[in-house]
């Protein structure tokens, strides 16, 4: 056989899980488990960024930081299947120390399911992560009173322009907005084949914030009004020509290449977390002749104005691992010196704690003024920051992800009112709700 | 190429016969067994073992994520939510659709297309190749092409339809009632190729001395074909039919990349709403309880087919 | 004289069918044209509408990248032929067999176990996945290749093919035979094995086809990217988000599309030749 044994410490407990799963596959006898086991100083960290994006870097930093110690990264892709991979893995008892969970479906299931280490009391007296403990500004996972996940990432949204058809059209780039002075805004800058914006903002999470799918009590928060007005903002800027039409969303795919259509000009805002500036300073794949500004996200007409996005890319410890003390210094490692790594990638560490000068840098590429209104970007990413938090409440979150988007391309599409597609939504999120809490 | 005797298997069994032998024209059962017996060993080790868990998951609820531990046992439970969920039965009417229209499609076409390909015309191996090409490309580009191709307002199908002075072309993708039409062109256009290389390898021991004959009777090609070809194409046409259907009732590859189920539920066949609650809902148990739904439709299905040719086609 | 009209009357009929038949083709080859115009264009323009054929500034840069560059596909493209390999061959072998004695030996049990068969195919295999991962993980064939090589070498499609193929053959010749006091094994190889191998092509570059694009089971039974296969090392040019690069998934898809190809164009030769003793002794 060239197989090449994977070497694994199987513990008893998941000695005893692949023994059930045998049975239940109908084989009895003998569980020959591979054995041999990963050294102590070698830790397995599983993440869904390229190496070359900023993991490797960390990696080596971290190293040469602990000497002898080794680091193996692998690298899924973060799409469901990806994530299959992940979780078959780590129930099978591949040998995984540390990992990442990016999708709140998946943040769900493995915090329901104890798939993440307790690490409280390790956070406890440790001055530089104190802001993980912070509960009314949550940066973390909460389960119950513990923490078991902890976000690297802050992911606030901006509205971006593109600078040439702005100063056509003449409108003042927006330092503070609504919602309506928006779509009036979107209005305005269109023009012969330019569409106004890509997408109006998700107005009903800017409105209702963290948990904005339930009730304090739990229950489905869906027939909330504001979730129609916000498929009715949309379906009106569709039809009036405003926003770019949702047929040509679906049948293009434009959903996963939404920085074609900003590069080529065909719509003149855009809706967008940071790590869509990544295409814009990219010159060589992405050739543009036209400078980009940032405003941050409007608030609702009242003010109300929490972001879109959310802090993110959790990274957590394996309560399998039989390396945790190794494994949290590499997690401490990560969300604190290696955050730089990692901001050069593009990514904006949660914490807050690499300069925002640097930030801005790798943001913003090797030229930033040739590309950027540079003080733009500084306003509405540090000088006036979103408020960002995290979902704590994750029920039935796969299900109900997917019956708002399926309406929501139904209305957008034009083959349903928004009133008929929200209701459609709040049947089944309350179906899906009811049906997890008979199961819990 | 080579085809070797499974090593320690007595592979030839010696012509001395012992009395019980009833006929000299049947051969012992266990030479029947020692056939099979390398193809059987495999298909029950490395197919058999992990299905029989699949039909143990389907009386369960589990999310994976919870590991074995979490196995929870429910007994019929899921079967009786299968039958009253909507989306199980929305699914199933598309499928029947989607499977109805685009498998007899392909096995027509793909019969014409290998009798087409089966004649002596210029450039046959390179033709060949290039209709055997969308069953060997990257799903990606297919679905990319498709995309492009069908594209509402600028696509090349549409600008015909307009210039054939069709006004009010089909939106494709980005309408309910068009995307499973669009996908049923998609997957006819993609699975010809594969139909007629089938067909091509059957026409081969097509007998070459009937056609003659015929020749000299002056049968006409129609007659030719009814008399001559067709009865020795059946069982191959049995064959695609099946996995055709089969595949039809798994295959959720260019469903996932093109529509992903939509727009609304419009595209969601029983594969992928099978796909969606294990995969994207974790939700195992359920998954496993459609995937046994459909296997004991499909297996009925199989059966009317397979006792509909069974008088026709079996020889022995 | 007649003989010059024979052959031009004989050459107009072979463009007759081949006209159409290469029309037609080009709607065929669509796809691979636009992977091919993908692989050369910069990923902004990808998916201009209408479709641009052309690209205006080709670039070979996704080749250098996917052939030489960090995450090389040549480690993956060697996997995947060892893989396909075995695959082909085992189940070439094990399904010729198997579908003969299901078509042309009788004997008790026979239609059966057959029917059960045909019903293993059904279960859609996507379900298979994850008891497969705990199956394999057990015999400790996880994380290697035998994970893929060795379900792939017992099909079930592959016999149902085979035994539709023997099916439409006629039983005289095995039953002259055994009078004659030919063993079963001589009766296979002698005379209906020569007859079968149109069909063993044709089974072969579909057994290289499946094991060449399966996805699904190296996701979930390999882990180490020294043991990737072909399609997952594609994975390597998605970025975070989990979307394609095209150029470079395109280009990639472009070279591993080559020995498809081959295979297609080697073993599709067999149907022609056996055309040419289809006399059968």
């Amino acid at each position: 056989m060239i197989g090449r044994g994977r070497a694994r410490t199987p513990t008893r407990r998941q000695f005893l899980a692949g023994c059930a799963g045998i049975a239940s596959a109908g084989v009895l006898g003998g569980c020959g488990s591979g054995s041999g086991a990963t050294p102590p100083n070698r830790l397995n960290v599983w993440g869904g960024v390229p190496p070359g994006s900023g993991p490797a870097a960390l990696v080596e930093a971290f190293t040469a930081a602990h000497p002898g110690t080794e680091v193996s990264y692998t690298r899924f892709v973060n799409d469901d299947r990806g994530n299959l991979k992940l979780d078959t893995a780590l129930q099978g008892g591949v040998d995984i120390d540390v990992y990442f969970t990016y999708q709140t479906k998946q943040l769900a299931l493995r915090a329901e399911s104890r798939m993440m280490l307790d690490v409280t009391d390790r956070l406890a007296g440790d001055a530089e992560l104190a802001p993980y403990l912070d509960r009314r500004n949550p940066t973390a996972l909460w389960d119950g009173d513990r923490v078991r996940a902890l976000a690297t990432v802050a992911e606030p949204w901006f509205v971006l322009f593109n600078e040439a058809a702005r100063e056509r059209a003449g409108t003042p780039l927006p330092t503070r907005w609504t919602v309506p002075e928006f779509e009036q805004v979107a209005r305005e800058i269109r023009s012969d084949g330019v569409f106004g914006t890509y997408e109006v903002p998700r107005t009903a999470r800017i409105a209702l914030g963290p948990d904005y799918w339930f009730t304090p009590e739990g229950g489905s928060n869906l027939a909330d009004p504001r979730f129609v007005e916000w498929l009715e903002l949309g379906q009106r800027a569709i039809r009036d020509g405003v926003a770019y039409p949702w047929t040509e969303v679906l049948a293009r795919h434009l959903d996963a290449y939404q920085q074609n259509g900003f590069v080529a000009g065909e719509f003149a805002t855009w809706v967008t977390p940071p790590f869509s500036l990544r295409y814009l300073h990219d010159e060589e794949n992405y050739p543009h002749d036209f400078r980009v500004a940032a405003a941050p996200l409007p608030t609702t007409a009242d003010g109300t104005g929490w972001d879109q996005g959310q802090y993110n890319n959790f990274i957590m410890i394996n309560p399998r691992s039989p390396r945790q003390d190794l494994a949290w210094e590499f997690v401490r490692f990560w969300v604190t010196e290696g955050a730089r790594h990692m901001a050069k990638g593009g990514k904006i560490p949660a914490l807050g704690n690499v300069p925002q000068e640097e930030v801005l840098a790798s943001l913003l590429g090797p030229e930033p003024d040739r590309w950027f209104d540079v003080d733009s970007f500084r306003r509405v990413l540090f000088d006036e920051p979103a408020q960002l938090y995290v979902d704590s409440n994750l029920t039935a979150y796969a299900e109900i992800d997917l019956a708002l988007s399926q309406q929501q391309d139904l209305c957008w599409i034009g083959e349903r009112s928004p009133a008929d597609a929200m209701a459609a939504v709040a049947a089944r999120a309350t179906a899906a709700i009811d049906r997890n809490r008979k199961a819990a | 190429m080579a085809v070797i005797a499974p090593s320690g298997a007595p592979a030839a069994p010696t012509p001395t016969r012992t009395g019980s032998t009833p006929s000299v024209s049947q051969p012992r059962a266990w030479v029947g067994w020692l056939f099979i017996a390398p193809n059987l060993i495999g298909v029950l080790l490395f197919t058999l073992v992990p299905l029989v868990s699949v039909v143990l998951l389907s009386f369960t609820e589990w999310n994976l994520v919870s590991g074995f531990g979490g196995i929870d046992f429910v007994g019929l439970e899921n079967f009786v939510d299968v039958f009253q969920d909507p989306a199980f039965w929305n699914s199933v009417v598309l499928t029947l659709v989607y499977a109805g229209v685009s498998v007899p499609l392909t096995t027509i076409l793909g019969m014409a297309l290998g009798l087409a390909l089966n004649r002596d015309v210029p450039g046959r191996a390179a033709l060949r190749a290039i209709f055997f090409v969308p069953y060997i490309v990257s799903v990606v580009a297919i679905g990319m092409t498709w995309l492009m191709l069908m594209n509402p307002s600028a696509g090349l199908i549409n600008q015909v339809l307009g210039a054939l002075g069709l006004q009010d072309a089909p939106a494709w993708f980005a309408s309910s009632y068009w995307a499973l039409p669009a996908l049923i062109v998609i997957a006819v256009w993609s699975g010809v190729g594969y139909a007629a290389v089938i067909y091509l390898s059957a026409l081969q021991d097509a007998p070459t001395q009937l056609y003659e004959a015929a020749d000299l009777d002056g049968a006409g090609a129609w007659t030719k074909f009814r008399v001559i070809t067709w009865p020795s194409l059946v069982p191959t046409t049995v064959f695609l039919l099946v996995t055709l259907f089969i595949g039809a009732s798994q295959g959720f590859g260019l469903i996932a990349l093109i529509t992903a189920g939509g727009p609304g539920d419009s595209t969601t066949t029983l594969p992928f709403y099978m796909y969606q609650t294990g995969f994207q809902f974790y939700r195992f148990g359920y998954a496993s309880a459609i995937g046994m739904v459909t296997f004991l439709g499909v297996l009925a299905l199989t059966l009317v087919t397979w006792r509909a040719q069974r008088g026709r086609a079996l020889h022995d | 004289m007649t003989d010059v009209i024979r052959s031009r009357h004989a050459r107009r009929q072979r463009w007759l069918w081949g006209a159409p038949l290469w029309v037609l083709a080009l709607a065929f080859l669509a796809p691979f044209a636009w992977m091919l115009s993908t692989a050369f264009k910069r990923d902004a323009d990808a998916f201009t509408v209408p479709m641009d054929w052309i690209p205006d500034r080709a670039t070979w840069d996704a080749f250098g990248t996917v052939l030489f560059g960090e995450s090389s596909i040549v480690p993956a493209f060697a996997n995947s032929v060892f893989v396909a390999a075995l695959r082909v061959i085992g189940e070439v072998v094990t399904a010729t067999m198997a579908g003969y004695a299901f078509a042309r030996i009788r004997f008790a049990g026979r239609d059966t176990v057959f029917l059960l068969y045909l019903a293993t195919a059904i279960i859609p295999a996507q379900l298979l996945l994850v008891p497969r991962f705990v199956y394999f993980q057990t015999l400790g064939l996880y994380d290697t290749l035998w994970a893929l090589i060795l379900p792939g070498m017992f099909t079930v499609l592959g016999t149902f093919l085979m035994r539709q193929f023997f099916v439409s053959q006629p039983a005289e010749f095995a039953e002259a035979a055994r009078i004659d006091g030919a063993s079963e094994w001589q009766i296979f190889w002698r005379i209906y094995l020569p007859m079968a191998t149109p069909v063993m092509s044709a089974l072969g570059i579909l057994a290289f086809v499946w094991s060449w694009n399966d996805y699904e089971a190296p996701l979930v039974l390999i882990s180490s990217p020294e043991t990737y296969t072909l399609p997952l090392s594609l994975s390597n040019f998605t970025d975070e988000q989990g979307s394609l690069s095209p150029s470079l998934s395109m280009a990639a898809s472009a070279v591993s599309i080559i020995p498809v190809l081959i295979v297609f164009l080697v073993l599709q030769k067999r149907f022609v030749q056996a055309m040419t003793h289809t006399g059968i002794k």
